[in-house]
């Protein structure tokens, strides 16, 4: 056992080795300050929203109660909705700059809200957040191959191999030991940080262990290429210069190459093309006899066939009803879109299988829920609470109830279903 | 004070071939060194002095022929072997930003021996090296001070066997005279020492035996003796050494 | 001069025949080549589907059936972000923006359909184009060639045979750097190519590309300073080639993601849900159109009034639903305008707090100025934006006022009761046509190059601060030979 304290000696001695580990120490420590800082500012504004939003609800109810006509509190009413940040999310703050993580809707047609976007700064988005995950994939390889080029060529360069050949019990074992110092203590400053990151944020232990195992994988696998590389035998600038290669290959190249790729592959101008169509739809719908448009909404939401007929002039329930229609018309592209979404996002997992970078690029933002799967995930809930919006109008619209300042407190709210209640 | 340091060799090669990069360079060597003896190996440069050293340490797989290092055959079990021999390179290499007493330590670890400081100072007093130096980064050493810090751990570890690579070169005159003193002393502990050198003079002034090497193999094998003829020997080495 | 080149000559002979050089600078050659052309490709097939798709959106707005013109107003239009043509070579933020507008009347959508958005987190590992393979790419290859410059010959000892030859410190360093900069001139070479065909044949103008080019070379060959003056002042290959990585991740990988993290945190933008909530709280406290008694409105109309000389906004000769429709409209997209101008506001200090870290990174301020002369950086995108909003503005007037000429009042307030007059408030669809399309006007040459001033000014002094501490290097090798 002597023999590790006097390898961690021997190590830590080294004139990069302490700079180093407190520079990756450093470096990991701030990502994670960052992101926390980051999440409590998302978390912020999610509760800074709520009054505001209830001063906006009050004010329509304000004016809507005077007539009492439901048509218009559907149509005035904005529903916010908002996605709270993971636990880990501060450690993987992935597409949640340019995803709005939080989205008002009204009980119109949802094709025209859902896609709305956030107002970031793209030019400060471009090169991506400093977070741990970047520190992990970007860096943490580096500081490895620092302390991992010379391993063995540093010995023989020094003239020193040739003794501690002849000293040694097992050469295994010795390399075995500095190389655990080294991967085990860069393992600790890049992880500590994090840890007390995820205990802050009081994230569930399952997944911290699964981002720390998904870390240390990483980790491993920059280390056992640094021992292969090694085992070629070049001297220590050599080896530093084809690590360095390795990593941009593997970092830089290759993943801006699979973009390319998959974008390629797999377009989803669907998207535009869905938007267009929609609007198209909603507002053929004007110019439709109305009979024709209850016909089609009634073949959806039988529920409301017995209803009063609409008359001569406007009605908001032929307003909604080709509202909606609008959206039913474009399911088929909404879920090709969708479908290519998705198809961009498999095939980017089944790159991280080829890819060391990507693969714990996806699995850490899996686990933070910060990726495209996560941005979906929202819609869908988005989707459930429009569903729910619409399903608490209609009987006002429908049965021509007047809509009273009760009325408005009894609308859905997206507290509701945020946690566990899919339904 | 070892065991296996009786009266027979402590290392005995025969018919060695050693083949590096596809040409032969040890061609049935042999020879034999006893405990408490100093062995000289003499030859040019490309004689297979190095190959030698390599081969006993169970760096080089051997073509065919024999060895035994204290008991142990390097060739089969390099750990065992190199368990038996303290090694000095020509430059004797430590961790620089380590002292004497940090590079002992660590080294004999690796070893498998904790010494405590006494016991590192008495083996620091045998190799000469002065008090007030070891406490200093060896960074800072000469070659000279280098080996002496090698030769402690030599002796900490108590090992039969020794193997000098070409321990005098680069010393000045003085440090040279020390040195061979060194060896004397470690001979007389029993300990039996393979030195392979060009230094014919101090080769002459410590070994109990010369071997000339030449294309890999041992031409010549004489006793040093009081009353030599250096010159005549010369003559006969520089001849080796162009057959 | 004669031994620089001789020393720049024997070094490139050098690097011909070392592996390392030969592999690094033709997987780089290789990239670029593939970069530009994939670069190109994309932004030919980007922009044509968008031309598209403005035509089909043209074509349908024109095509509506007659229709009451607030239909219209609400039918909207859709316009779609043209890509410039150097967008071939840095697309700078444009996946990283929404490319089209939902217009319609009293609201101000979001441009959707970014890319990033729809882009797996691989479009956060940074896209291969021209200008990444330059910005950070190569200067890692001119690191990888040129780290052991001096370094290497003192490690040899062959710095002292020079120098025993007399060649001065000068000399040495010069052929080295000549030597280094030849290699970046031949990492240039695919961009300048590319950039060539982009302004014969894709219409790209020439000094915008003039600029990027002379920028371009500007921060490769600072890059070469600096890695001959690195290679200087360390005794060993290693030393050099650890310090100059060190130095790369620093500059080019690190504080291009630390600044602005730094610049959002220090000025936080608020959602656009906070936006579009603070628009109708202060639209509502200046005239609330949905309260008969708004004293806003009662003035308008009390002034409509007085204007036309009647009692009553049915005598008026003008649909008065039109009229407020347009002062409604104009109350609103004056907010708009607020607060955009105070996001885009807000924007710019984020993007010159992040471009002063320009100073402690040269990546920082070259990928700034060559987003700035492409025409893809932010300001840009804030110009679509500003023109797409005052084309809606513009439409919907257009349409407010044809409310007001076109129909009578009577008609257009029973129109929900009347048949008839449902019938007579939808115009010709004749007037449609009149509506003008959107014509994107891009930055001219001279706006483009006024966005890259700053940071193609920190460039220059990188360069600049490079020579200077070349020359230092120089004269301390010649003291130390």
């Amino acid at each position: 056992m002597a023999i590790w304290l006097h390898e961690l000696k021997l190590f830590l001695r080294q004139r990069m080795a302490l700079p180093l580990l407190l520079l990756t120490l450093a470096v990991a420590s701030s990502a994670v300050v960052a992101g926390v800082a980051e999440v409590s500012r998302q978390h912020d504004v999610i509760e800074r929203i709520q009054p505001q939003q209830a001063e906006d609800e009050a004010a329509v109810a304000a004016f809507v109660t005077v007539s009492g006509d439901p048509g218009s509190a559907a149509y005035y009413t904005f529903h916010a909705t908002w996605d709270e940040p993971s636990p880990l999310a501060f450690a993987a703050l992935g597409q949640r700059d340019v995803a709005p993580y939080v989205l008002r809707v009204r009980a119109l047609s949802l094709e025209s809200q859902i896609h709305e976007g956030e107002n970031y700064n793209a030019e400060t988005a471009l090169p991506g957040r400093f977070d741990w995950a970047f520190v992990l994939i970007y860096l943490a390889p580096l500081f490895l191959i620092a302390l991992l080029h010379d391993l063995r060529s540093g010995e023989r360069e020094a003239g020193r191999m040739a003794m501690i050949q002849s000293m040694v019990r097992s050469e295994r074992s010795l390399w075995l030991r500095r190389v655990a110092w080294r991967v085990g203590l860069t393992y600790l400053a890049l992880s500590t940080p994090f840890a007390i990151g995820a205990a802050i944020m009081a994230a569930p232990a399952s997944e911290v262990l699964a981002m720390l195992g998904l870390a240390a994988l990483y980790v491993l696998f920059w280390a056992v290429l640094a021992l292969l590389v090694a085992r070629l035998k070049f001297g220590s600038v050599t080896n530093a210069a084809s690590l360095a290669a390795t990593w941009l290959v593997l970092t830089l190249v290759l993943p801006g190459l699979a973009l390319l790729a998959i974008n390629a592959a797999i377009p989803v101008r669907q998207g535009v093309e869905l938007t267009l169509a929609q609007r198209e739809l909603v507002h053929a719908g004007w110019d439709r006899p109305k009979e024709e448009t209850m016909q089609d909404f009634f073949q959806v939401h039988p529920e409301w066939r017995d209803t009063p007929p609409v008359g001569l002039g406007f009605h908001y329930k032929w307003y909604y009803a080709f509202q909606h229609m609008g959206d039913v018309g474009v399911a088929e592209q909404t879920t090709a879109y969708r479908a290519g979404l998705e198809a961009r996002d498999g095939w980017t997992r089944r790159i991280g299988y080829l890819l060391p970078a990507v693969g714990v690029q996806v699995g850490l933002h899996r686990l933070a829920e910060t990726d495209l799967a996560a941005q979906m995930a929202y819609q869908d809930r988005i989707r459930a609470f429009h569903d729910r919006l619409r399903t608490f109008y209609y009987p006002y619209v429908f049965n021509d109830v007047t809509f009273t300042m009760d009325d408005f407190a009894r609308a859905p709210r997206w507290g509701q279903t945020t946690t566990g209640d899919p339904s | 004070m070892n065991e296996q340091a009786g009266p027979g060799p402590v290392i005995e090669i025969r018919d060695l071939e050693v083949s590096r990069g596809g040409s032969r360079v040890l061609d049935r060597l042999s020879l034999s060194v006893a405990a408490g003896e100093t062995y000289a190996l003499l030859g040019g440069n490309g004689s297979g002095k190095s190959t030698t050293l390599a081969t006993l340490l169970g760096l080089l797989r051997p073509d065919g022929g024999h060895i035994n290092v204290a008991g142990a055959d390097p060739a089969a079990e390099p750990e065992a072997a190199r368990r038996q021999i303290a090694y000095l390179p020509e430059n004797v290499a430590l961790y620089e930003q380590l002292s004497a007493y940090e590079n002992i330590a660590y080294f004999m670890a690796l070893a498998g021996a904790e010494p405590d400081a006494m016991r590192m100072d008495e083996a620091l007093d045998a190799a000469g090296l002065q008090p007030e130096a070891r406490e200093r980064r060896v960074g800072s050493y000469s070659k000279g001070m280098r080996q002496k810090v090698a030769i402690a751990m030599a002796v900490l570890r108590d090992v039969p066997v020794l193997l000098l690579d070409e321990p005098t070169s680069g010393l000045d005159p003085r440090a040279t005279a020390d040195f061979n003193q060194l060896v004397t002393r470690l001979k007389q502990r029993g300990t039996g020492i393979l030195m392979v050198t060009h230094d014919l003079l101090g080769a002459a002034d410590c070994a109990d035996r010369i071997g000339f090497l030449a294309q890999g193999r041992i031409v010549e094998e004489i006793v040093p003796s009081a009353g030599m003829d250096v010159l005549a020997l010369h003559h006969r080495y520089t001849e080796a050494a162009a057959a | 001069m004669s031994i620089v080149r001789r020393i720049a000559a024997n070094d490139i002979v050098q690097m011909r025949r070392s592996r390392v050089a030969l592999v690094s600078l033709l997987i780089l050659l290789a990239l670029s080549i593939v970069a530009a052309l994939t670069s190109i490709a994309h932004r030919d097939a980007s922009d044509e589907l968008r031309a598209r798709f403005q035509a089909q959106a043209d074509v349908e707005f024109e095509g509506q059936p007659a229709r009451h013109p607030h239909r219209m107003v609400h039918y909207g239009h859709f316009v779609f972000r043209p890509l410039p043509p150097l967008a071939a070579f840095d697309p700078g933020v444009d996946s990283f923006t929404g490319n089209t507008i939902f217009l319609e009347g009293h609201r101000q959508n979001s441009a959707n359909f970014g890319d990033v958005r729809q882009s797996s987190l691989l479009a956060r590992f940074g896209q291969l184009t021209p200008a990444f393979v330059l910005q950070v790419l190569a200067p890692l290859v001119l690191v990888f060639i040129g780290f052991g410059a001096i370094a290497r010959e003192r490690e040899q000892g062959t710095l002292r045979v020079l120098a025993a030859h007399g060649v001065s410190a000068r000399a040495m360093l010069g052929g080295k750097a000549a030597a280094l900069g030849v290699v970046a001139a031949i990492m240039l070479a695919p961009a300048a190519l590319a950039m060539a065909w982009l302004v014969a044949a894709g219409g790209a103008p020439i000094l915008p590309a003039l600029a990027l080019l002379a920028a371009y070379a500007a921060y490769l060959a600072l890059w070469v300073l600096a890695v001959v003056t690195v290679s200087s002042l360390f005794s060993n290959a290693r030393s050099s080639l650890v310090a100059l990585l060190g130095l790369w991740t620093l500059t080019t990988i690190l504080l291009p993601r630390i600044a602005p993290d730094i610049a959002l945190a220090a000025n936080p933008l608020p959602t656009r849900l906070e936006t579009d909530i603070a628009i109708q709280r202060d639209v509502r406290a200046t005239g609330d159109s949905h309260n008969p008694d708004d004293p806003y409105y009662a003035d308008f109309r009390a002034g409509v009034l007085e204007q036309y000389g009647v009692d009553d906004v049915a005598d008026l000769p003008v649909n008065y639903s039109g009229l407020q429709a347009m002062v409604s409209e104009e109350l609103t997209s004056s907010m708009f305008d607020r607060y955009a101008e105070r996001q885009f506001a807000q924007q710019r200090q984020q993007g010159n707090t992040a471009l002063a870290f320009g100073l402690l990174s040269p990546a920082i301020a070259m990928r700034d100025l060559s987003m700035a002369a492409a025409g893809t950086d932010l300001e840009g995108h804030r110009r679509f934006l500003t023109q797409a909003e005052a084309y809606r503005f513009g439409i919907v007037q257009q349409l407010n006022q044809l409310q007001a000429e076109a129909l009578t009042y009577a008609d257009d307030r029973s129109r929900n009761t009347d048949p008839e007059a449902a019938q007579r408030v939808r115009i010709d669809p004749s007037h449609w046509h009149d509506v003008p399309e959107f014509s994107y006007r891009s930055a001219t040459t001279a706006e483009k190059l006024t966005a890259a001033a700053p940071g193609l000014l920190l460039v220059l002094a990188w360069l600049l601060a490079m020579v200077a501490a070349f020359r230092i290097a120089a004269r301390r090798l010649g003291r130390a030979l």
